[in-house]
């Protein structure tokens, strides 16, 4: 160790491997995963499941994209597949989405879908595209007249990726409709993510 | 209260009570007004002699704009020499007040306002060059006038406080007033813009408002300042400039007077409001979250500790 | 109430139902202690998947469960300046009477504009669906305030500049 450092400052509880700090947590994986998967795999799995929305089978596309979610996939494929997951709860119009989302639910290894859809919807949310975590207000309001009343709604124009957002939400009630709260709980407590 | 008044309202009512008949008493009085001017009222030979003494953090630059003739002319003879520590200094003697009621009001309202016509001076040179200057300029056409006319008269800045200033420059068709006002905070600022915003926007919004004065502003110096030394431009927003284009209808010989007086108080009248505003919300929001705190304690389950009775009626004690 | 609100509020409901299952839990890592494992963070496996709900990219809530805490991160629509420095001061005098707040953590969670933090004392001294109904409440005025404090701010300002104005006609 370098004497440069303060040891004082070494935080000892890292070097030690029985330390909880360094918990094995692959060790809580299931052994069922499925094998690892690239982006290139999931954009296969992308093409099929466009087909299959194209030739308007919406309850088949949705089951085939969550029956095959890379959990032990790279990020890569985790991103290709959430885009893919994204594209399809898009394409299905709202009048649908309820005899869709029975249709998935529905069958063996319904359950564990409605759960994987839950992850998607959370893990759509919380990426919210490029220029995400840009706190701060709209500059450049010029300050010289303009000639218009500065009192408008606040509510006119939300913000970006307000569309997206609200598709996921509308289907994060639905979800929970069906599927119940333990859902979410599911979704918090799975290692395997999305 | 919404507008400011013009006149220091404690000298006012302490004149107002000598004035009356009152037996008279020795006072020594120290009078703040806006913009750090000081007053210091005291009798010092007699009780029936009140002296009235002002302190201008400018009184240089206004005496070289002419606040000395402006002096003057508004109380002539009860002028006496400066006190020291002071600038300009006035007596008057109780004993040889004039006699009807009209008239002592008259005076009393006359040093009530020692501020504003002190500060008037500059606005009154300007006003006068206005009308020079129109005078000049009618006897030319647009294209033919000389170079002297068509570019008005010399800025006079009056460095009325710490960082700011406000400058006067009068021209053939009009005198433009240019505050400079510093904003500490962050949300002044903001405040601040949205008040300035509304300024500007007023005379075109409200019809009854199309002949107010045109109102400007910027953060950085306007062009009319070009070449002023002195001028602060830290860049960082902080400094606004708020012009004031006011019109031939408004500089009348009817109606300077008041535009004076009124022009004085744009400063202080707009930080005033900013103030008000902030303390507005803050308490909407303590109201706010006592609201919120009711909420919350709704989750708390009510677990009142009542007496407990046995069935014949007797209570539990503990025992000591 | 707007389009979008509803399903966002009642997304942000079931979630903080969810993640509110949160029972006592002694430290591990040091004798006699019990500490909020989200903020501690000492061992990993006794955190779970953050969930975040957003309605779009400037109002978000980040839900952080652990084993006994769950930390609740809001971000608050600004839509201007103005609406920035609002929300600014707002959560500002709140967090400076968090000692009377409970939950309320003193300090945002970067990115955010106000942070709750709820431990597993709080659910059992507190009714946990009225602990929802409360964050639900906030988020629905803490916007309605902002509004019409901004409102308030304008025409206040309109007001005055009119006022000035007039004796000028």
């Amino acid at each position: 160790m370098s004497t440069a450092q303060n040891y004082r400052t070494i935080n000892i509880d890292t070097l030690d491997p029985d330390s909880p700090q360094n918990f094995p947590l692959p060790t809580l994986l299931p052994s069922t995963l499925p094998p690892p998967s690239t982006s290139s795999a999931a954009a296969n799995t992308a093409t099929q499941v466009r087909q299959l929305l194209r030739s308007g089978d919406a309850t088949g596309a949705l089951r085939v994209v969550l029956d095959t979610a890379p959990l032990g996939g790279d990020e890569g494929a985790k991103q290709v597949h959430l885009a893919t997951v994204v594209d399809v709860l898009q394409g299905i119009r709202q009048g649908e989405m309820g005899r869709v989302l029975e249709g998935v639910l529905v069958g063996e290894g319904g359950g564990e879908r409605g759960d994987c859809l839950m992850k998607y919807l959370y893990k759509g949310m919380a990426s919210t595209g490029p220029g995400s975590g840009s706190q701060s207000p709209r500059k450049g309001i010029s300050p010289q007249s303009t000639g218009f009343s500065q009192v408008q709604g606040r509510n006119l124009g939300e913000g970006g990726g307000g569309q997206q957002m609200s598709v996921l939400l509308n289907w994060h009630e639905k979800l929970v409709e069906l599927a119940g709260t333990g859902s979410i709980v599911r979704v918090m407590t799975d290692r395997r993510t999305v | 209260m919404l507008l400011l008044d013009y006149e220091n309202i404690l000298i006012r009512s302490l004149l107002t009570e000598r004035f009356s008949g009152a037996p008279p008493a020795s006072i020594d009085q120290i009078v703040s007004d806006f913009d750090g001017v000081t007053f210091h009222l005291s009798t010092p030979e007699s009780k029936t002699k009140i002296l009235i003494s002002i302190n201008v953090k400018c009184f240089r630059e206004l005496v070289q704009y002419g606040a000395q003739q402006v002096l003057e002319r508004e109380y002539g003879p009860y002028i006496v020499a400066p006190e020291p520590g002071y600038d300009f200094s006035v007596v008057i003697d109780l004993e040889s007040l004039p006699d009807d009621q009209e008239a002592k009001d008259d005076l009393i309202m006359r040093l009530a306002l020692m501020k504003r016509n002190a500060m008037a001076a500059p606005f009154e040179k300007a006003f006068d060059e206005f009308a020079q200057l129109a005078e000049e300029a009618s006897r030319y056409t647009s294209e033919s006038a000389p170079q002297g006319v068509e570019e008005g008269g010399e800025v006079m800045t009056i460095h009325y406080r710490e960082e700011e200033a406000i400058y006067i420059k009068a021209s053939h068709d009009r005198v433009t007033v240019i505050f400079s006002t510093v904003f500490r905070e962050e949300t002044d600022r903001i405040f601040g813009k949205v008040f300035l915003q509304e300024f500007v926007d007023a005379r075109r919004r409200v019809l009854t408002l199309q002949n107010a004065p045109q109102v400007l502003f910027r953060n950085d110096a306007p062009l009319e300042l070009a070449g002023v030394p002195g001028l602060q431009d830290a860049g960082d927003g902080k400094i606004s400039y708020i012009t004031f284009v006011l019109f031939p209808r408004h500089l009348t010989p009817q109606r300077r007077y008041e535009t004076i007086s009124h022009i004085q108080t744009f400063r202080d009248y707009f930080h005033y409001h900013i103030k008000a505003s902030k303390a507005y919300i803050h308490t909407r929001m303590r109201k706010r979250t006592a609201d919120f705190l009711q909420v919350l304690n709704r989750a708390r389950p009510e677990n009142e500790e009542r007496e407990r009775k046995t069935a014949s009626g007797r209570t539990f004690r503990v025992q000591g | 109430m707007s389009q979008s609100l509803r399903p966002y509020l009642q997304c942000v409901r079931s979630s903080l139902t969810a993640a509110l299952a949160i029972s006592n839990f002694a430290s591990q890592t040091s004798e006699r202690h019990n500490v909020p494992e989200i903020e501690a963070a000492s061992s990993p496996e006794l955190l779970l998947n953050p969930l975040t709900v957003s309605r779009n990219e400037n109002e978000k809530v980040l839900i952080e469960p652990s084993v006994n805490s769950v930390r609740v991160s809001i971000r608050i629509k600004q839509a201007d300046e103005i609406e920035h420095i609002l929300v600014h001061k707002f959560t500002r005098f709140l967090t400076m009477r968090a000692e009377s707040f409970f939950i309320l953590r003193r300090k945002p969670v970067k990115g955010y504009d106000i942070s709750f933090l709820i431990t597993n004392f709080h659910t059992e001294a507190m009714l946990k669906h009225k602990l929802v109904d409360f964050i639900l409440q906030f988020m629905e005025e803490v916007d309605k305030e902002i509004s019409e404090m901004k409102l308030f701010l304008n025409a206040r300002a309109r007001f005055v500049a009119e006022s000035f104005l007039t004796p000028f006609d």
